[in-house]
């Protein structure tokens, strides 16, 4: 979400329900309401995360991704270059299995580490992001994605209203 | 067809001297380490003479083993090689290529009959014992795994003449070093895939064993146990 | 769930200041004192010697190490299955620990993940160091060549880089993803150059809450995948030795003898490393009589579980008595008496009855000795394994002892030099208290009162079935 962020400091998780719940009256869609908080508030405690979380299944494209490759490690280079080693089948079925396992871990990792930097947004170093440090003191910052104008004006009232500190309205991205 | 290559070692004829193991050192360019380094457990023979000791004293007797390489048919040498160093060529052989080596001495581990020596450092030859040197073999750097090859450069050699004049290998043609230079004949060498040589005939003695046997390594050395009694 | 309990007070959290709790556990991120960099300088220094040793033997040759034929593998093969080994404690404590909801983990987790991916670099190096022609190795790597050349991936040499690469990089990925959050709040309360550095490394992460849930999901995968590369590498470090022709090492209990021993040497280096941190950067608010009691109990588990693996090896080769095994065993009675008892008796005689009384499990100075006796106790298990089957092997005639010389020394002081060095270069760079975590967990406790008494409560928000989750 980009635009137009109204943000405010709570103290307390009652006060920033409070106040999301008066966000939610205004109305707001509940995707455009999120928390930023210095340790992970149980889901549905301040906001409502809406969406779903599709990286565990790149976790499972990469493990098989990873599998060919071990494959390919393995029978491939039995396959290339085939010398008899201690009167044993050119293709070894238990190595092969072990190459595959370990390489196949390797690819769920690598797909996990990528899908998941995605969808966790993360590395967007040049998009102007909305923090504010002063969660670390055990506050949380309550956030919701408005259209400027009248919208805007309504949802730093209710924060303001909710024991809101510091409520403003910022551009950026969540 | 390939050649089947195997050797015989009669124990009724070994008498330990060793100068098959001489012989070896001298054709193959191995190292001679010195006492000390053989004291520690670094000797470079390919081919040791083993020797155990039947009895007590003063009924003590010594029983010879001469241990080359014994170019197994399930070699658990090759499986175990990261890099593909040793495997098993067209002549049934063991092959150990000294230039694919890396040195992790798997090798060596997984040989039950310890045949295969490691160069601990690099050798050298000083004057004038340099001009000793086969040209047929390479004089391998520290860091490599080396072992007994039934002379494969004699093998090759035989090969090459026998290509040349457009015939096979006759038996008796290839001699290993040791087998040439085994004083009372104990040593002898041949193709199992020839009915009609002299090692297929000398095989089908019943004193006929392998060392080691039920380790299923198929080995090619094959002994013939020595057998007791005066004048035998 | 909301955070204040009807019953008796807010959660820990809230009535903890935590601008001050962040600065109490970020102590060892503070500018270097000069102590730090006489530690830093005399582990180079050694480190520095324990390479140059290697050098030498890389230019002369491996003949100045004690190995000698039949005995081709020794210290160096058995420092590579420890350091190994050792890589287990972090796998056990923030992995398996996180699946199973263990929350005392949160403030050893960091150091004990720390742990794990250097132990790997580490022992990922002896391989290297001791093949004869170092400077070769790259045969052992599948790249295509002019001459067709490959590896063998038959060999247990080749399933040991794969696995060991593959379990590196995982313990990095898992290291570095654990630290995210972390690296966040040391981000947002550097100044200068540490701010860039930080601002970097932690990513743009914010906790935003989309954030969190994603992180906490990919954090369990991370564990649930991590959990069986650990096992599988160190079953295949097992392997090495199963898969010979050698007598003593042919036994199929191996793979998981060997996950069992690193596990347990894992533990024993946790306690060792988080006892050193407690004392040196004064966490002893935070690294708790209950994190070092609860590791006791684990070590005390690994000290049994270790014992039983080892009767029933050495059960089945008394038993059946056969000849080339039973030579190996029959040196433990001689040569390898020493070496034998040392590790009977510091892997279990002393620590397991030691380790069952609470008041040893308690006492942290205590607790350290046992982890000290441990770690020498699995070297000495690890050197026995490699060097006493190969010295008694099949053919009597070329039996032979090892020993190891200086150079085998100075290799073995440098590696664990290098491994402190990392650690502590770690330690003064990187926030080594999971500060998120450990901030969680405090939100999740709240004080109960259950009639006359007051108990402490700990919520499971992912016990209550959350919905939203992909």
């Amino acid at each position: 979400m980009s635009g137009v962020v109204v943000v405010g400091l709570f103290e307390g998780i009652e006060k920033a329900e409070g106040a999301g719940n008066a966000l939610r009256a205004l109305p707001l869609a509940e995707d455009r309401i999120t928390t930023l908080s210095s340790m992970p508030l149980p889901d549905g405690s301040v906001s409502r995360d809406t969406r779903r979380i599709l990286f565990p299944r790149v976790t499972l494209i990469g493990w098989f991704v990873g599998a060919l490759g071990g494959v390919a490690l393995s029978l491939g280079t039995y396959l290339l270059y085939p010398l008899i080693t201690g009167g044993k089948a050119i293709v070894s079925v238990p190595p092969t299995l072990i190459v595959t396992y370990e390489v196949a871990m390797l690819g769920a990792l690598a797909g996990t580490v990528v899908a998941g930097f995605r969808e966790m947004g993360l590395m967007r170093f040049r998009t102007k992001l909305i923090h504010d440090p002063r969660i670390h003191e055990g506050k949380i910052l309550l956030c919701a994605s408005v259209e400027p104008g009248n919208q805007a004006e309504r949802a730093i009232a209710a924060m303001k209203a909710g024991g809101g500190i510091d409520v403003r309205s910022e551009e950026g991205e969540l | 067809m390939n050649p089947k290559w195997a050797m015989a070692i009669d124990l009724d004829r070994c008498t330990g001297c060793g100068a098959c193991g001489v012989a070896c050192s001298a054709e193959n360019n191995v190292a001679v380490v010195g006492e000390a380094e053989v004291g520690k457990g670094r000797s470079m023979q390919w081919l040791r003479v083993a020797r155990y000791w039947d009895g007590e004293y003063p009924e003590a007797t010594a029983v010879y083993l001469p241990v080359p390489c014994m170019q197994c048919e399930r070699a658990p040498c090759e499986t175990v090689c990261p890099v593909y160093a040793t495997y098993h060529n067209e002549d049934s052989l063991n092959a150990m290529v000294y230039n694919r080596c890396v040195g992790t001495r798997y090798c060596a581990n997984n040989c039950p009959y310890s045949v295969r020596v490691f160069n601990w450092f690099d050798h050298k030859w000083e004057k004038p014992l340099d001009e000793q040197l086969s040209p047929d073999l390479t004089v391998r750097s520290r860091g490599v795994m080396e072992k007994c090859t039934f002379c494969i450069q004699r093998i090759r050699r035989a090969k090459e003449t026998a290509a040349e004049e457009g015939r096979g290998i006759r038996d008796g043609e290839v001699i290993p070093a040791c087998v040439q230079t085994c004083p009372p004949g104990a040593l002898l060498f041949g193709d199992l895939a020839d009915p009609h040589s002299e090692i297929t005939r000398k095989l089908r003695d019943p004193r006929r064993f392998r060392l080691m046997e039920h380790l299923g390594t198929e080995p090619r050395v094959v002994y013939l146990k020595r057998q007791k009694g005066a004048g035998r | 769930m909301n955070g204040v309990s009807s019953q008796g007070g807010g959660d820990h959290l809230a009535r903890t200041d935590q601008g001050g709790l962040y600065r109490e556990l970020s102590r060892s991120n503070l500018p270097a004192t000069k102590r730090w960099y006489a530690v830093v300088g005399l582990l180079s220094l050694v480190t520095l010697w324990g390479v140059g040793c290697f050098v030498y033997m890389m230019k002369v040759g491996m003949g100045v190490t004690g190995l000698n034929r039949p005995v081709m593998w020794g210290a160096l093969i058995a420092s590579f299955v420890f350091w190994i080994g050792l890589s287990h404690s972090g796998t056990l404590i923030s992995a398996i620990l996180r699946i199973t909801n263990a929350t005392w983990r949160a403030p050893i987790l960091r150091g004990a993940e720390a742990m794990t991916a250097f132990a790997l670099m580490v022992g990922g190096l002896f391989p290297l160091v001791h093949i004869g022609r170092n400077w070769r190795f790259y045969y052992m790597l599948p790249y295509p060549n002019s001459r067709q050349l490959w590896p063998n991936l038959r060999s247990p040499l080749m399933w040991d880089a794969v696995a060991i690469n593959t379990y590196l990089l995982g313990s990095l990925t898992f290291l570095y993803f654990g630290m995210i959050p972390d690296l966040a709040i040391a981000r947002d309360h550097a100044t200068g150059w540490r701010r860039k550095f930080y601002t970097v490394l932690a990513l743009g992460f914010r906790g935003s809450h989309n954030e969190w849930r994603r992180y906490h999901v990919a954090s369990t995968i991370f564990a649930i995948l991590i959990i069986p590369v650990a096992v599988s590498v160190h079953s295949i470090v097992g392997w090495d030795f199963a898969m010979a022709k050698v007598p003593g090492w042919h036994s199929t209990i191996f793979a998981p003898y060997f996950v069992t021993g690193a596990i347990f040497s894992g533990l024993a280096g946790v306690v060792l490393v988080m006892a050193v941190l407690r004392k040196v950067y004064r966490l002893e608010r935070v690294l708790t009589t209950v994190q070092f009691e609860n590791l006791g109990k684990l070590l005390c588990t690994m000290s049994l579980l270790w014992g039983y693996f080892y009767f029933a090896e050495f059960l089945t080769v008394w038993y059946n008595r056969n000849p080339e095994e039973w030579e190996v065993y029959r040196s433990y009675g001689g040569d390898y008496l020493p070496l034998w008892l040392s590790m009977v008796v510091c892997n279990f005689v002393i620590p397991f009855p030691l380790l069952c009384m609470r008041r040893v499990r308690r006492s942290i100075p205590a607790l350290c000795f046992v982890s000290l006796l441990v770690v020498v106790g699995m070297y000495a298990e690890r050197f026995l394994i490699v060097v006493t089957s190969l010295a008694r092997r099949n053919d009597p005639f070329i039996w032979h002892n090892y020993f190891p010389t200086w150079v085998e020394f100075s290799i073995l002081a440098g590696a664990l030099a290098m491994f402190l060095l990392l650690y502590t270069v770690f330690a003064k760079l990187f926030p080594i208290m999971a500060v998120s975590d450990i901030q969680e967990r405090l939100f999740q406790a709240t004080d109960r009162v259950v009639g006359g008494t007051t108990v402490e409560s700990i919520a499971r928000p992912e016990a209550s079935g959350e919905g939203g989750h992909g």
